[in-house]
């Protein structure tokens, strides 16, 4: 699993689907890919979406109205999860590639992750509840 | 050691370094201009941004237009360049890699052409 890092093939691609023997870092590695691809999935959406504004009020604030129904914002609580898992699992990322915490970097994954669920359950719960 | 340095972030084969390392510095400075994108746009108005007219009288402020244009152009740079690295790993023949570099190149900068369009749009109604 640590070598496909760097070594491209056909099989490589399809292997980061595979569940079965990752150690942590081949989960940090297929948590950050498909975080990576929905964030982009949405990136591009919203920005069509918010197209709309250049329209004039009617679409804009029709859209936001059909945004308030209960699966548009789990959709919402995907992203805002995926941006939060995606951006302290990259501040990890980042951090051992100048060297920092390289040795202990199962340890700040794990932490890192902690936090990310935490962050993930208080908006949910506010999303929800707002 | 060998081990050790295997586990950490390195251009793919393919991937210049510089680009290696625009997708390494968008990332951290995404951290930073996303957390101010959604103060901005949820937390500073009670309840967020919910309205068309919300929305306008926001973008009135240029440095909200400089920075959702400066986010804008991070986070399509940033997305478009892993995309790549992601396509990487299917080890494309040279020619497909060279359409790829074409197809990611014009959706980037389309991409933030038509965000700084919509973004001055929005400042000037």
């Amino acid at each position: 699993m640590e070598s496909q890092h760097n070594q491209p093939s056909p099989g490589k691609f399809w292997n980061w689907f595979n569940p079965v023997g990752r150690k942590t870092g081949g989960w940090a590695f297929i948590l950050n890919r498909i975080t990576a691809l929905g964030l982009t999935f949405y990136l591009f959406l919203h920005l069509i979406v918010l197209g709309q504004l250049a329209k004039g009020p009617e679409g804009y604030d029709s859209f936001i109205a059909l945004m308030k129904n209960p699966i548009a914002v789990f959709g919402e609580l995907l992203v805002v999860a995926a941006g939060i898992i995606h951006g302290l699992n990259g501040i990890r990322i980042a951090l051992t590639t100048f060297g920092v915490s390289i040795s202990t970097q199962k340890q700040l994954f794990y932490a890192l992750m902690a936090i990310a669920l935490i962050a993930i359950l208080f908006f949910g719960i506010r999303m929800f509840t707002a | 050691m060998s081990t050790i340095i295997q586990n950490i972030s390195k251009p793919r084969a393919g991937e210049s370094t510089w680009l290696w390392l625009i997708k390494i510095l968008t990332g951290g400075l995404l951290v930073i201009l996303l957390l101010v994108h959604l103060i901005v746009n949820h937390f500073v108005v009670e309840g967020g941004l919910m309205t068309y007219a919300n929305v306008v009288a926001y973008f009135q402020n240029p440095w909200i237009v400089f920075m959702e244009i400066c986010f804008l152009a991070t986070v399509v740079s940033h997305s478009l360049i892993a995309l790549r690295s992601i396509l990487l790993d299917m080890n494309p023949a040279p020619n497909v890699l060279n359409i790829i570099n074409w197809v990611l190149g014009v959706v980037g900068v389309g991409a933030v052409v038509y965000g700084v369009w919509l973004a001055l749009t929005i400042a000037s109604k």
